[in-house]
């Protein structure tokens, strides 16, 4: 009852004019930033920055929130239309939105993770009004090991995410691993694989790796495939909706995303590429699709899209009630506050209920904002594609160059993703999939890193892991799931061998 | 005032120092017609950045100059002083200096692309916050001598903001005052740490003490010592590590500076202009906030603390031994 009162309160807030006005602003802006390849929810929020110094603290939070889940959005746009994934999160929907538009069904999609989106949007919104302090407790008592124990678990779970035979796919998850290792070493500060570049000394960005094996890749391989320079994709405006059945068949894959998302946006450090990741993963598993998943079926772009704007909501947990920012995009919103005097914290509840409820009823607000606005645009989004390919790639290229060059202002960057687009193309000849790079890529730093810690934490006695309750769980979970692997690999492999 | 000998003859000596120094006296105000950039080593949302968009904003409404900021993070904010450091020196581009590329990167890293000191024109300083060391409330440990004798019987962990930092290099200059071993658990950057630390994994750690206040007061934890020469008007009750009887001042400071070869015309005027920005209370009221002390300097002054405080840091990054 008691929540429901302060969130009622919320609402009131929200629905001042001005908070409506800004809300608004804020979504529109970071779904129109999230389209643009490379340039993610951090520079749309750094751009903005400025302009919430002038504003009511609970309007700047309003406003810096619409333009994070509403780029986390936008980043799916691209992602199912041309596979250049908008935001980093957004790559994981590449696996299946883009397959999706290939067979004529990108309306389909993109209704879809707009779905997704608002359901994930909305579990977000409850998990952090009825959790918000048992998720802080929950966020605190997680120690580095216990961190390492999650993301290993999310990492054997992705390793099924490759569709091209288990070996291709491990192998393409260690060379994930292995282009996570360069640069500092965070625990030594020795220089790894760095080659003397001191660009490469703060290791590869996430927005390069994914640009340039997603985007830059798809770029060669459809330039191949379409030397007429003509679009030849066929719309169907008829079939924008999902059928009856596919509707349902999402209902489930949106509740899961939406709770796995809720989880590791919580938990600081972790933020939604990872919770898009894992909770893609953990679908492949249990999904009754999970055979087709890659080629284009609906619970693919939905479970990440209803992860990733989950998680967007739930980061706000930790940065309000902890004051511990769990992403860059978070650190901006404490460096708001702290403009107008406001400490993030545990206190912050108790101090500022407004500002507190007036953001989690702005995510419902908002959230509504983002489907009303964006259903309409479906069409407008998918006629993009019938732009001729000739003008279409000199576009794609320029803004995915500009997406790279934005992070540090660096033209390095830019020529690094176009080494590794074609590194991607290479890849694709020998028909390795990224999909598993990519989450190696993204879990594997951050797993040596709380796994260093907890040894050294520990004074490198490895018995934490197993004396930690939480770690220890998830440990055994990662073993069932390996013995149960490779159980059924072993039964499979009696059959075919007994058929011959 | 009656016009007597004495203050007329003080007033005309006065009048001889204004004509024969006019550039020391350049006015506050816009000095040039297009935006400036200023240059941030860190990626938005730190200290840094926040220091950096106040300027933008006051030197905007106070003196109309456009000012963007720019940040341009990496490779310990070597890849902003690069970048500054080969820009035109037309008093459009500035870097937010501070202690990485300045004077811990010059020693740390075999070869940096840039000179620290007369790569750049160093026009104004701004200010400086003081790390300190925190440690669990559960420990009993109130002062660096309670420390002393705790560590030398368990070694503690600490925790810092990665190695090579501020609270790295500190830590180890205290580990070697104190002639203890602790060991040091790097984050990427103080939150984690901070987080860490709350969940009572870490012992001890260092970061920025006033940014730290909440934590102070609610008892989460102790701050024993700050690093700084004075103790911090906004938390009196922290005692300096010198006043314990342990010689250990290490700030983090802040300052602006422009390419090698700008006009000392605009670079007083600028040093002026900058000066008059962190003048105002409302300015004063945001630094102190973030726990920056903030002194005036001539463009001449900070030149000569940029040169002076690589001599003074080189020691500190040696011992810490994490000069490659």
């Amino acid at each position: 009852m008691d929540i429901l009162s302060s969130f009622y309160g919320g609402l009131l807030v929200v629905l001042e004019p001005q908070n409506l006005m800004y809300c608004f602003a804020g979504v529109f802006l970071g779904t129109f930033i999230g389209v643009l390849p490379g340039i993610g929810s951090l520079a749309a929020i750094a751009m903005i920055l400025p302009l919430t110094f002038y504003l009511e603290p609970t309007s700047a939070l309003v406003m810096i929130a619409g333009v994070y889940y509403g780029a986390e959005y936008g980043g799916s746009i691209a992602s199912i239309l041309m596979n250049i994934p908008g935001t980093p999160a957004a790559s994981i929907t590449c696996i299946d939105g883009y397959p999706l538009a290939r067979k004529g069904r990108a309306g389909v999609a993109l209704f879809s993770t707009a779905t997704a989106s608002f359901g994930g949007g909305i579990i977000g919104m409850i998990v952090m009004a009825a959790l918000s302090p048992s998720l802080a407790t929950l966020a605190l008592s997680f120690g580095p090991a216990d961190y390492f124990a999650v993301i290993l678990l999310g990492l054997v779970a992705a390793s099924a995410v490759a569709n091209g035979g288990a070996l291709r796919g491990i192998s393409m998850v260690v060379a994930g691993l292995m282009l996570g290792t360069i640069g500092i070493d965070l625990t030594t500060g020795d220089l790894r694989y760095t080659m003397g570049i001191p660009e490469l000394r703060d290791g590869v960005h996430i927005v390069i790796v994914a640009m340039g094996l997603f985007g830059v890749t798809e770029l060669i391989v459809s330039i191949k495939a379409n030397v007429g320079g003509k679009s030849t994709q066929k719309i169907d405006y008829a079939d924008f909706y999902p059928s009856k059945q596919e509707w349902k068949s999402l209902f489930a894959p949106i509740l899961r995303g939406g709770s796995i998302g809720s989880f590791f946006g919580a938990l600081p450090g972790t933020g939604q590429t990872i919770a898009a990741a894992i909770a893609y993963a953990v679908e492949k598993r249990v999904s009754p699709q999970r055979k087709d998943f890659g080629t284009g079926v609906l619970p693919g772009v939905a479970v990440p899209e209803a992860a990733n704007n989950s998680a967007t909501q739930t980061a706000f947990i930790p940065t309000l009630t902890l004051g511990v920012p769990g992403s860059p995009p978070m650190a901006l919103v404490i460096g708001a506050l702290m403009i107008h005097g406001i400490t993030p914290g545990p206190r912050l509840l108790v101090e500022q209920p407004n500002l507190f409820w007036g953001l989690v009823a702005s995510f419902l607000i908002g959230n509504v904002m983002l489907l009303v606005l964006n259903i309409p645009l479906i069409g407008l989004w998918v006629r993009l594609l019938q732009i001729p390919y000739k003008y279409m790639y000199p576009t794609i290229i320029v803004l995915i160059c500009m997406g790279v060059y934005s992070l540090n202002n660096n033209v390095f960057d830019i020529w690094l993703t176009l080494v590794i687009g074609a590194a991607g193309y290479v890849m694709r000849l020998f028909k390795f999939e990224p999909a598993p790079l990519l989450i190696g890529f993204v879990l594997g730093p951050i797993m040596e890193e709380q796994l260093r810690r907890a040894m050294l934490l520990s004074r490198g006695d490895p018995m934490v892991f197993l004396e930690r309750p939480i770690s220890a769980t998830l440990l055994a979970i990662t073993a069932l799931i390996l013995i149960g692997a490779s159980f059924a690999a072993f039964r499979s492999y009696r059959m075919t061998r007994n058929q011959t | 005032m009656k016009l007597t000998r004495r203050t007329f003859v003080a007033a005309s000596l006065m009048c001889t120092t204004l004509l024969s120094a006019p550039v020391a006296m350049a006015e506050p105000g816009a000095w040039s017609d297009e935006p400036v950039r200023i240059v941030v080593t860190f990626p938005p949302g730190g200290t840094s950045d926040l220091v950096a968009r106040l300027v933008a904003q006051y030197l905007d409404t106070e003196f109309g100059q456009k000012a963007v900021v720019d940040n341009r993070p990496g490779a310990a904010g070597t890849v902003a002083a690069d970048y500054v450091a080969t820009q035109p020196a037309d008093g459009t581009t500035f870097i937010l200096a501070n202690n990485a590329p300045f004077t811990i990167a010059p020693t740390r890293f075999q070869t940096i692309p840039y000179e620290p000191v007369e790569g750049f024109t160093h026009v104004a300083y701004i200010g400086a916050s003081a790390p300190g060391l925190f440690v669990q409330p559960g420990l009993g440990i109130t002062s660096v001598d309670d420390y002393l004798a705790y560590a030398k019987e368990n070694p503690p962990t600490y925790g810092s903001s990665g190695v090579g930092s501020i609270s790295h290099i500190l830590g180890e200059a205290v580990n070697a005052k104190l002639d203890i071993e602790t060991i040091h658990v790097p984050y990427q950057g103080s939150a984690p740490a901070i987080q860490d630390f709350r969940a009572g994994v870490l012992d001890t750690f260092y970061d920025m003490v006033v940014q730290n206040s909440d934590m102070i007061e609610d008892k989460e934890a102790v701050a024993i010592a700050i690093a700084s020469p004075e103790r911090n008007p906004e938390l009196p009750d922290v005692p300096t590590f010198a006043e314990q009887g342990y010689d250990v001042v290490i700030e983090n400071w802040v300052g602006l500076s422009a390419p090698a070869g700008l006009d000392p015309a605009v670079a007083d005027q600028v040093n002026e202009t900058v000066l008059a920005v962190f003048a105002l209370p409302e300015v004063q009221q945001r630094l102190t906030d973030l726990g920056i002390t903030h002194t005036a300097m001539s463009v001449g002054d900070y030149t000569t603390f940029v040169e002076e405080q690589i001599d003074v840091w080189k020691p500190l990054i040696i011992s810490a031994g994490i000069a490659e």
